[in-house]
């Protein structure tokens, strides 16, 4: 189990999320206590059902807790309105989706403007020289100008990496990235992501189902039946399978 | 960020192409529709403005102030009359020319009366005293003797017409006057009436005017609409007028310019006018034998076969005889109908004497009126056309028949008596040269317009009869000069020149057998407008002295006063001096109506002229209703095409917005928020409004240039004719009306985005995570 520390990014505490179905209500996270430092490459793990998913929203202030406490970049999200939550999330976070959601009818460099058009920082110099640096840091240079349906899956996520980290945010969260990939380009994926990670410092929190891509985390949480079953911090930035740990 | 939004709405447009399709479809063809509604409704509007106020209304017209009732150029039933006079005239023409903006102010005033005589009976009976005052002059024997002729074979028409009435009507159901007309006329039919006809003339003149004509059934007389003005200056303002035949009032002169329409309609032969507007008709593609219009009217035409016969003198239905043997001799004769209330014909007295063989056995079949039974065989036959047969009779009837009847009840040249019914209070009578029919270009077929004659202003005054103190002054005088006590105004004429069923005068202007003038019978048609005469003569002029006539022969001295009184020529002072009771404005070229209007209530308020100021279109009534009405009905069109575009756009981007639900789920995950969801709707809705908008602008521009060259064909309705200002209608384009369609366009496709647009900013980021997996 890890202990509080300092420069922890997302503190949880006491969460509990309940859907309701009607009246029939349904606990997806039943209690979870969690830290994740600032620039963890966090996996989380877990079999089907067992809350990722759910936990990953509470991250990504894309849902709020039924009980408990969400601390994102010290902010309290709970307490956040719809607006500021949204601007938490264009500011600070990045997202990377299972199915890439890039907008079907705008080209790949459109897309990774796109978060910099919603924050209205950069001129329009400035931002081309941004997205065109990120592209060229996640090998899509010759690709900018296509549009999502004329890119691979592999290629799409890559374009879903660069909107996700152009704005520089604290945390990028990806919902099983790598489902919808073989695995080969899925490891690929991995790999980008974990090299921005060093590079840029960025904070990577992800789930997915795949023993490889749990060995390149440096964090670890397993869930299982929306509790944490395990959380484990790699010294040498590897972790052992969890496999072991599951029953 | 709005051009990235552009850019996704664009893209969206082209990547949707059934939604596009179908949206953008409804979007240019309402603005195709509304383009053309609104270029062919102000296109009308100005064809009507301009062929209106070119004709008759000017472009502002300006009646009393305090009258009773509102000025309206075409008055229906539930319009007043009691519009009042303009009180001086002569000033307030002087005050409103002087602005710039108005190039002329010109009176008028708008009337019915009363025309009379054309009844054929009365105009023939007047031709043969003529025929017989004039025996002595070259080829006077014969004319008397053919005009003898004729008048005896109507005596003879006419006794067996009501030979037929007697035979289908029982004795208690007929008058005492009946009973003893009837015996007149058979009394005048006998071979011995005729025998010493020439010895007797006078007295059995006397007894046919006065006992058989009277049973002549027929029509006496016409209403016709006039409006009296200053006819030189009018033709110079109303640039719609045109001649057609003779030549127009010459200045300042009493006279009489007949409308086409009105001439065509009211005055020509009503067999021949009905066979016209067959030949219309059928030209717009209806048929005889499917048209109940076309039936009617040629139904009326086989029943009304006397209209043609009694016009027919001896040698004239001989020819006609001849020709219709040779036209129709083997045909079936139609059926006349055996429940006329007024049977006619011969055939018809044939099923009559079966029902009632005592009666007719009395009265045994000539010759003649064998041939005559034939003749109503022949006639009613002929009129009996079909669709095959038609265009070869309608020729035939203007070559043979045409030719030898009037084909009009009065020629151009002939002198008019008009009786006014007097809005003025009073009836009065008037006499006034034909000089010609005119037409307003535009107006040709417009009942209303095409009914207006023109008349000169002071004839138009003697009509209206209205009294100014003077007058009833010199009324007064007038009388004790005659010695006559308590006179009625009204009853001044008979006073002065005696009762109607005397001596008729004949008319020299004219010089045609069939002027009306004095020819016909009847105390409408005493010699020219008696009083008014009487009155403006004592007072003012010298050229037909009151006292000389009064002194000497009423009669006599009466038509040379109306002689004199036609060729006399009124100056324009005298022609604006007395009752106006509206005046035209004309603009000058480039002045605004709505301005020049106030700058002439401006005047009238500053010089206290107390008239009233309308525009055409207020003054044309209820024909400015309609374009309102049409206005209406085409913004309720539009309105409705708009509203299926609303609810089918409305539909689409519901549907697109629940497609779109995981991409718009995905932009608020990213940190988009509502309000740019929002803003991103619109800006999809502009976009799709203006590019469509434009396309639909283009395509239906392109359109209404077409159709503008090539014109909207009325399809010979009369109103929708005068509503096209001609035949056709030439829509225009203007900016403001491709303004108005954008516009509408815009408005259209933001309101039916707003639910759309509503719904999308309602989906949260959580849509964008949601995954169909396990
Ligand atoms: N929107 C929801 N409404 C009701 N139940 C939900 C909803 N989302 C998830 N759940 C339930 O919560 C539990 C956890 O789901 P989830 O977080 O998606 O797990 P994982 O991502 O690990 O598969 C599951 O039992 C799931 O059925
Ligand atoms: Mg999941």
């Amino acid at each position: 189990m890890s202990t509080p520390s300092r420069d922890a990014i997302v503190r949880l505490s006491g969460v509990q999320k309940i859907y309701k179905l009607g009246k029939v209500e349904v606990p997806a996270l039943k209690g979870i206590d969690l830290e994740i430092n600032a620039g963890d490459f966090a996996v989380i793990a877990g079999p089907s059902g067992s809350g990722k998913t759910t936990l990953l929203n509470l991250i990504g202030c894309v849902d709020v807790a039924t009980t408990g406490t969400v601390m994102v970049d010290g902010h309290d999200t709970g307490t956040l309105s719809e607006s500021a939550l949204t601007r938490l999330r264009l500011e600070h976070l990045g997202f990377i989706f299972q199915s890439f959601n890039l907008v079907a009818v705008l080209d790949a460099f459109d897309n990774v403007e796109f978060p910099l058009l919603l924050q209205g920082k950069l001129n329009k110099a400035e931002r081309r020289e941004r997205v065109e640096d990120i592209m060229a840091s996640v090998g899509l240079t010759d690709y900018m100008h296509h549009r999502p349906n004329e890119l691979s899956g592999g290629q799409r996520q890559r374009v879903a990496v660069a909107r996700a980290l152009v704005t520089k945010p604290r945390i990028v969260m990806a919902d099983e990235p790598t489902a919808n990939l073989d695995s080969q380009t899925g490891h690929q994926i991995i790999d980008l992501m974990k090299k921005l990670n060093q590079e840029e410092g960025t904070t990577f929190i992800f789930s997915t189902h795949d023993p490889k891509v749990m060995s390149q985390a440096d964090r670890s949480i397993e869930l299982i039946d929306g509790l944490v079953a395990s959380s484990e911090v790699a010294d040498d930035g590897r972790l052992d399978t969890p496999q072991t740990a599951l029953v | 960020m709005t051009g990235t939004l552009i850019r996704i709405a664009l893209r969206n447009l082209l990547a949707h192409k059934v939604k596009t399709t179908v949206v953008g479809g409804i979007l240019i063809l309402g603005t195709i529709m509304l383009l053309l509604g609104v270029s062919a409704l102000t296109s009308m509007d100005r064809a009507m403005s301009q062929s209106l106020t070119a004709s008759i209304s000017g472009h502002l017209q300006v009646s009393m102030a305090d009258a009773k009732d509102k000025f309206v150029l075409f008055p229906s039933l539930i319009d007043g009359t009691e519009i009042g006079e303009v009180s001086d005239f002569p000033k307030v023409r002087k005050a409103l020319e002087s602005l710039p903006q108005v190039e002329a102010v010109i009176p008028q005033g708008f009337d019915y009366g009363m025309v009379f005589g054309g009844n054929l009976m009365d105009v023939k009976l007047a031709k043969l005293r003529k025929t017989h005052d004039d025996i002595a002059k070259p080829g006077g024997q014969g004319a008397y003797i053919a005009t003898r002729d004729h008048v005896r074979r109507i005596v003879e028409l006419l006794s067996e017409d009501l030979k037929n009435l007697e035979a289908i009507t029982d004795e208690k159901s007929r008058g005492q006057e009946t009973v003893q007309g009837i015996n007149d006329v058979r009394h005048a039919a006998q071979p011995e009436f005729w025998r010493d006809f020439d010895a007797q003339f006078d007295a059995r003149l006397n007894f046919l005017e006065n006992k058989v004509a009277v049973m002549a059934i027929g029509e006496d007389f016409l209403f016709i609409r006039y409006m009296g003005t200053d006819t030189a200056r009018f033709r110079k303002h109303f640039h719609r007028f045109e001649m057609l035949e003779g030549k127009p009032t010459p200045p300042g002169k009493r006279g009489i310019m007949l409308n086409h329409f009105a001439y065509e309609e009211f005055f020509k032969h009503k067999t021949a006018r009905r066979l016209d507007k067959m030949k219309e008709r059928i030209e717009e593609g209806y048929t005889i034998a499917d048209d109940d219009q076309l039936q009617d009217w040629q139904r009326k035409n086989v029943k009304q076969y006397k209209e043609i016969i009694w016009q027919l003198d001896a040698p004239s239905a001989a020819k006609v005889r001849a020709v219709l043997i040779e036209a129709v001799g083997d045909q079936k004769a139609p059926d006349l109908g055996s429940a006329t209330p007024h049977p006619t014909s011969a055939t018809q007295a044939e099923a009559a004497a079966k029902a009632k063989p005592a009666v007719a056995d009395k009265v045994p079949q000539t010759q003649e009126q064998k041939v005559r039974a034939e003749m109503v065989r022949l006639v009613s036959t002929f009129f009996d056309m079909n669709d095959t047969s038609f265009s070869d009779r309608y020729a035939l009837f203007y070559k043979e028949i045409a030719p030898r009847i009037r084909l009009y009840r009065a020629k151009i040249g002939d002198v008019l008596t008009v009786r006014g019914e007097g809005a003025g209070g009073y009836a009065k009578s008037t006499n006034m040269k034909i000089y010609g029919v005119f037409q307003f270009r535009g107006l040709e077929k417009s009942i209303l317009a095409g009914a207006v004659n023109i008349i000169d202003m002071m004839s138009f005054r003697d009509l209206y009869g209205f009294m100014t103190a003077d007058k009833v002054k010199e009324l007064a005088e007038m009388q004790k000069a005659v010695g006559v006590k308590d006179i009625a105004r009204d009853e001044a004429e008979d006073a002065f020149f005696g009762g109607g069923d005397d001596e008729p005068s004949t008319n020299d202007e004219a010089g045609t057998d069939d002027a009306l003038l004095g020819e016909a019978a009847g105390d409408a048609v005493d010699p020219a407008n008696a009083a008014t005469a009487a009155v403006a003569g004592a007072g003012k002029t010298g050229d037909a002295g009151f006292d000389e006539f009064a002194d000497v022969d009423m009669k006599q001295g009466a038509q040379r006063w109306s002689d004199s009184l036609l060729n006399r020529v009124y100056t324009e002072k005298e022609i604006d001096t007395g009752v106006v009771r509206n005046a035209a404005i004309i603009l000058a070229p480039g002045a605004d109506e709505d301005d020049t209007k106030a700058a002439i209530e401006q005047r009238v308020k500053a010089d206290k002229l107390g008239v009233q100021v309308l525009n055409w279109r207020k003054a044309s009534g209820m024909l400015g209703d309609f374009v309102s009405v049409i206005y209406i009905v085409l913004l309720v069109a539009i309105l409705g095409v708009f509203g299926v575009a609303l609810f089918i756009i409305n539909n689409s981007m519901v549907l697109a917005t629940i497609e779109r639900t995981r991409e718009i789920g995905t932009l608020r995950a990213i940190g988009m928020q509502r309000r740019h969801v929002l803003w991103m709707f619109i800006v999809e809705s502009l976009v799709l409004g203006i590019v469509f908008g434009v396309v639909g602008s283009l395509v239906g521009g392109a359109i209404v240039q077409w159709v503008g060259s090539v014109g909207i064909p009325s399809g010979g309705n009369t109103t929708v004719i005068f509503l096209f200002g001609g035949p056709r209608l030439f829509p225009t384009l203007a900016a403001w009306h491709v303004g108005i369609a954008m516009v509408m366009v815009a408005l259209v496709t933001t309101a039916s985005t707003v639910y759309p647009a509503l719904l999308a900013t309602r989906v949260t980021p959580l849509e964008a995570m949601q995954e169909a997996e396990g």
